[in-house]
């Protein structure tokens, strides 16, 4: 009787509208350079306070789904990712674009996401509570092998030369160095400056080397140098098709975001990038990639839509929060009394049930949203590039001011994107940096955990942080991962 | 050519009109008090007529201006966390109350630092407010090299009492604070404690005090992890707040202890710690502050109004849905308040002043 109830709740002209609204916005934050899903959540929360909780969550997590894609849109059409999970869809994507292929780019980037999305949501669905406890078997030592894998990927996933894409991740490392260090407070490369003490957030560093950069280079061009756009049909089905013969990659892609989305804090950007590299080590076509390889879209744009599943797992079965933006859906849920972890599911069926369902929803509206908004996305290169730089680079900066409401990071994030333009010239590739941002503090702080937790327990640190299978096993991952980075590279040594 | 040009041109001008945008902002926000009142006395006359019809009916009201503008209220926590809860819960109803918009800014970074910062050094006309969780303030005053002390705020208001509480990881093997301590004393260093936030540290650093034991304490950036780390069996106790009690419990980790006086009718299936013979009295109280210098009408206007919302019962009821144990303390009640847990924790944080912020 009850399950009846929660199904025709579920299918009700105002689940479908607000979830309908939810993945609008959540596009066209995405869209945005420097707004994405996190700050749109943000922004609507105090607006769900007077909703029912599961339609307020619903609004949420539709947002969190239309975010994860719009990102890819202006990647794709203009190379600026406003997100990091969007850097390899610009990666592949624009240049695509500059082949006149914009719209290909785009179907490849919406039929993806619609399945690398569907399998995270039918993951929470089905599987919540296994792999719940699954994310609970990494612990310091799990987090600090895994992070490291994802640190020597980058080495197989961007630029032409491995020593320019090192080079590139240690500049992203030594950034993510600046400021009070996690575990002492002791001070790192802040010269006693106030603002530098909370270090630089990754919003301003995504925005000066995708944003500033890409627009700081384009300056110094003719504006019709910039795109040559030629709008050249292509039929949905076409690529359709393509997808449905790389099922792989959307499947691998699916998997490395539900797995890997499961972990608390690297989620999102490891597993899009893991997947992304995947694509290149099976590509029969590796060295198209960075001039335009679809597959790179397809394994990249499945993943980051299947954490958007994922990254509820550890929310909805145990209250914690894996990722920024599952940590504000957490808030929205405490504001309504609604207590996390598996009791959600007996005490408030109606709230979880209805939740988990209508996040299929989401995969459904951002597709309706996406293939047919494709026609009027493409306008965008029929825009001036006089009229889109100033444009980008206005959302950029409001982007970069309203992260943390700070003119410092508006500032850092011109002073990165003059870097980036420079990196450009030299062919350094930036993705790696960002990489190294993101991955630098986990790395550090699971490594600073473990040693504690080994000097307090009297093992060396190597033997804590290899008592468990899952722990040996990834240790041996790093090192096979290594390998095939350097057999990969070989040719560019 | 041209295009080239014209480029540059564009962009240099839509440059040029943000930054004149940002610093008329700045100059507009910094002198509205002075700007006022010589240009706008209709408006000055009009809004004091407002105000004795006010007055008139409410005798204890005193005559103000305030607030004529939207108030910024600080918070320097990330969006969705407890602080952040309660200062929106404020905001909405302070609006009401004093009928202008109040926007929260979320200010995070360095354990609230940042945004501490900034309230301290914001002007003191009224428009921006902070809210933060007592004692962050204190703990980073004494052990980080801070621009603020507890003097440079005027404290108006607190509203809740969230104790601090120390849990046992699922395979432990202690359930209650006497026996941690004894498996602390028989594996000295050994025992792993995580802890996240200001108060976190400070508690293990008085547990230890307290018990005469030596525990090993793991630093955590924030409470999700530490706890997702407590339930995989990866530390042996979390030294985190009591309202995380229903997360850990369903998993199957312990409330080994809370610091109340008594057993609070929110957690009241968990043990004190006091029940227990531990004395570790610590817990966070959200607090509402102006920076320091504020008017005394301003003080007073805010103190009515907070006064007012303090007593009503669906405030009340807004934290009780938040699972937050709710307290009001108005404008001299919180003075005593702080004045005296600060006598508490001072000794503590000096004690052990070597073990924060280095090793």
């Amino acid at each position: 009787m009850q399950a009846m109830d929660i199904l025709v709740g579920i299918l009700s002209f105002e689940v479908f509208l607000i979830v309908f609204a939810g993945v609008l916005i959540g596009v066209m934050v995405g869209a945005v350079p420097g707004l994405n899903g996190a700050i749109g959540i943000s922004l609507l929360l105090p607006l769900t306070f007077a909703m029912e909780p599961q339609i307020g969550l619903l609004l949420l997590g539709g947002i969190y789904m239309g975010g994860m894609y719009g990102g890819s849109i202006t990647a794709i059409l203009l190379n600026v990712p406003g997100d990091v999970v969007a850097a390899p869809a610009a990666m592949e994507g624009y240049p695509l674009t500059r082949q006149g292929r914009a719209k290909e780019a785009l179907y490849y980037s919406i039929f993806s996401s619609m399945f690398g999305g569907l399998i995270g949501v039918l993951v929470l669905i089905f599987f919540t509570p296994p792999l719940a406890n699954f994310a609970l078997q990494f612990g310091p030592a799990e987090m600090f092998f895994i992070t490291l894998s994802g640190l020597i990927i980058i080495g197989a996933i961007a630029g032409e030369n491995i020593y320019k894409s090192f080079f590139a991740a240690l500049i992203g490392l030594f950034i993510s160095t600046i400021g009070m260090d996690m575990a002492t407070a002791t001070e790192r490369f802040t010269f006693d400056s106030q603002a530098l003490r909370a270090g630089i957030p990754v919003i301003p560093i995504v925005l000066g080397m995708f944003c500033f950069a890409e627009m700081f280079h384009n300056l110094g061009k003719k504006a019709n140098e910039i795109v040559t756009y030629k709008d050249q049909q292509i039929k949905r089905m076409t690529v359709f098709k393509d997808i449905v013969k790389n099922k792989w990659l959307v499947i691998k892609g699916g998997f490395f975001g539900t797995v890997i989305g499961l972990l608390p804090g690297v989620g999102t950007t490891l597993a899009v990038f893991m997947s992304y590299g995947e694509a290149k080590r099976v590509s029969k076509r590796r060295e198209e990639f960075e001039k335009g390889n679809q597959e790179g879209i397809i394994a990249a744009e499945s993943a980051n839509n299947a954490t958007v599943g994922s990254t509820m797992v550890p929310l909805l079965a145990l209250g914690v929060p894996g990722s920024p933006t599952t940590a504000i859906i957490a808030g929205a849920l405490i504001i309504h009394g609604i207590i996390l972890g598996p009791d959600l599911f007996v005490n408030r069926p109606d709230v979880a049930y209805t939740f988990l369902y209508g996040m299929l929803f989401t995969v459904v509206a951002m597709g309706i949203i996406g293939v047919f908004g494709i026609k009027y996305f493409a306008y965008i290169l029929k825009i001036r590039m006089e009229y889109i730089v100033p444009t980008v680079l206005v959302f950029a900066l409001f982007g970069a001011y309203s992260f943390r409401n700070s003119v410092f990071d508006v500032l850092a994030a011109i002073v990165i994107g003059i870097f980036g333009a420079l990196f450009k010239k030299l062919n350094v590739p930036l993705a790696p940096v960002i990489i190294g941002v993101v991955l630098g503090p986990l790395i550090e702080t699971n490594l600073t955990r473990s040693m504690t937790i080994a000097e307090a327990q009297n093992l060396p640190l190597l033997q804590y942080m290899l008592t468990n299978p899952l722990a040996m096993f990834l240790f041996a991952l790093v090192f096979v991962i290594l390998y095939i980075v350097i057999r990969m590279r070989r040719r560019t040594f | 050519m041209m295009k080239r040009k014209s480029l540059y041109g564009v962009t240099a001008l839509s440059l040029g009109v943000i930054l004149a945008a940002c610093g008329d902002e700045e100059a507009g926000n910094d002198n509205t008090p002075n700007d006022n009142d010589p240009a706008n006395n209709n408006n000055v006359a009009n809004n004091d007529a407002d105000n004795n019809a006010e007055a008139n009916a409410d005798d204890d009201a005193e005559e103000t201006d305030y607030p004529e503008n939207d108030i910024d209220i600080i918070v320097p926590y990330s969006a969705g966390g407890g602080g952040d809860t309660v200062a929106r819960i404020i905001s909405d109803e302070l609006s009401d109350e004093l009928g202008v918009s109040i926007n929260v800014i979320n200010q995070e970074g360095a354990g609230g630092e940042i945004g501490i910062s900034e309230m301290a050094n914001a002007d003191s006309d009224g428009y921006t407010l902070g809210v933060f969780g007592y004692p962050d303030n204190l703990v980073l005053e004494n052990t980080a090299d801070t621009d603020f002390d507890f003097d440079s705020f005027e404290y108006l208001a607190a509203f809740d009492d969230v104790p601090h509480a120390l849990f046992a990881s699922p395979s432990a093997e202690f359930e209650t604070m006497d026996e941690l301590t004894e498996y602390a004393e028989e594996n000295p260093g050994e025992l792993t404690f995580g802890e996240s936030g200001a108060l976190g540290l400070l508690k293990i650093l008085a547990y230890e005090d307290e018990a005469g034991v030596d525990v090993s304490a793991v630093n955590y950036e924030g409470g999700g992890d530490l706890i997702n780390d407590l339930l995989g069996d990866h530390i042996d106790v979390a030294s985190s707040s009591i309202t995380s009690a229903p997360e850990i419990t369903d998993a199957g980790g312990t409330p080994l202890g809370y610091a109340a006086e008594e057993r609070v009718e929110m957690f009241d299936d968990y043990p004190t710690h006091l029940e227990q013979d531990y004395d570790l009295e610590m817990g966070v109280s959200r607090v509402l502050v102006a920076p320091d210098g504020v008017p005394d009408d301003v003080v007073n206007a805010l103190s009515d109004a907070l006064d007012t919302i303090g007593e009503s019962e669906d405030f009340a009821q807004q934290f009780e849905e938040a699972n937050l144990p709710y307290r009001y303390m108005g404008h001299e009640e919180v003075n005593d308040y702080l004045e005296n847990a600060n006598e508490t924790l001072q000794p503590i944080i000096d004690e052990n002043e070597d073990d924060f912020g280095g090793e």
